[in-house]
């Protein structure tokens, strides 16, 4: 289990993190989304123990990370720094992460070059930059740790790299509880990949939920009702948005389908239709409700 | 056989659920029958494992498939009762469509007749 308890992680005058609390369950995938700037990497880097944070408490499994080689050796973090092996060959690499990590796989890692084909006695700094990554992807995943950052997931990888990680995040999720955690601004590959997501927005974390549950909580209706109805009649019923065309109603309600049909239908409308949002449009309204202006954030 | 759509406004685990009931009713899944374990349905789909073994707790609460250990998830007996079901929500929304396009009531029954007779 990963828990962050009110950190805090300034850089001179800039607060990167400003009290995070978060608690990410074991065996879960786990999405950090969130505009550039707004703290996904400076979590990823506080979890392996690349940064110390300012205030607070960062625990893996209880103990905390930054400069603890016991809780750094369960962690594993594929992002595009991490390639700072210029003059090593990818059999170098290998070895210097194998001495580092107790349960590195060399079966994994044959398994995975044998797919992709590397050269293992090129010098890495002579790869480009899709093969680097690669490099990186398939050490990170013979590496065998309990938890497994991305930052910018799946960026950079092309589509056959894409299934063949997601295949081994599976196995690896089944068969020792993986916790991986990803950040990316992309809603589509956080909604794929994860069960859990948390939104960060400067430094703070706007919420943080299980994805299943964000579906379906808020509705878009389309209704014809016989009277003129004001945004007040609604009173019972969450709205969030309410705007009327001639005889058409538009609303944006929170809430599962059959409460708001059920209110609606008092109303005796001669249409209604009744959408569940996108999971985009929900995480707009849901920042919109808390005050944030979302232009500008992907 | 177990497509889903990613994009889609439905949770995954729900789409997955009523696939699989679908399969069901449509009788290419039938009582007894192995299902694909979670970890090669995750893989084929592409999503996450603990996605596709929230919508198999929901088909064995429902008591639609069942599990044995070690073995794998098979299809229970499904009552005739909930094949019935499936075909009258099927009716209902033909009827709905048609009420819709502008068809009227009298015709619709004028219709049920006639095919009544022809059986």
């Amino acid at each position: 289990m990963i828990e962050l308890k009110n950190v805090k992680m300034s850089f001179e005058d800039f607060n990167a993190l400003d009290g995070v609390d978060l608690t990410i369950e074991s065996g879960t995938a786990f999405g950090l989304l969130g505009s550039n700037g707004a703290g996904k990497s400076t979590i990823l880097r506080l979890l392996s123990g690349v940064y110390k944070q300012t205030e607070g408490d960062v625990l893996i499994d209880g103990e905390p990370v930054y400069d603890n080689v016991s809780a750094k050796q369960k962690v594993f973090f594929i992002n595009d720094e991490t390639v700072q092996f210029g003059s090593m060959t990818l059999n170098d690499m290998r070895a210097y992460y194998k001495g580092f990590y107790p349960n590195f796989s060399d079966e994994i890692f044959d398994k995975l070059n044998g797919i992709i084909k590397l050269p293992e006695k090129k010098r890495i700094d002579k790869f480009s930059k899709g093969m680097k990554r690669q490099a990186i992807v398939i050490t990170g995943l013979a590496s065998c740790t309990d938890y497994l950052l991305l930052d910018e997931a799946f960026d950079g990888l092309d589509p056959t790299m894409r299934i063949i990680v997601k295949r081994m995040l599976v196995d690896a999720m089944l068969d020792r509880k993986l916790t991986v955690i990803i950040s990316s601004h992309n809603l589509k590959e956080i909604n794929e990949v994860c069960d859990t997501a948390a939104l960060l927005h400067q430094g703070k974390l706007l919420f943080n939920r299980d994805l299943d549950s964000v579906k379906g909580s808020i509705h878009k209706i389309q209704a014809a009702f016989p009277e003129q109805y004001t945004e007040e009649d609604f009173e019972p019923l969450s709205v969030l948005h309410f705007e009327r065309n001639q005889s058409i109603t538009y609303l944006i309600i929170k809430g599962d389908e059959e409460t708001i049909r059920t209110e609606l239908e008092k109303k005796q409308p001669k249409v209604l239709d009744v959408i569940p949002l996108t999971l985009e449009e929900i995480f707009i309204y849901e920042m919109e409700g808390m005050g944030y202006d979302c232009n500008g954030i992907d | 056989m177990y497509n889903i759509d990613l994009q889609s406004r439905t949770p995954i685990y729900e789409q997955l659920y009523k696939k699989i009931i679908e399969l069901i009713l449509k009788r290419e899944l039938m009582p007894g029958d192995k299902l694909p374990s979670v970890r090669e349905l995750a893989k084929e789909l592409g999503v996450n494992p603990n996605t596709v073994s929230k919508a198999f707790q929901l088909l064995e609460r429902d008591k639609v498939i069942y599990s044995l250990a070690g073995r794998g998830s098979f299809v229970s007996n499904v009552s005739p009762d909930m094949v019935k079901e499936s075909d009258l929500a099927d009716f209902d929304k033909a009827v709905a469509e048609a009420l819709n396009a502008g068809i009227s009531r009298s015709e619709l029954k004028e219709r049920i007749d006639k095919g009544v007779e022809i059986q």
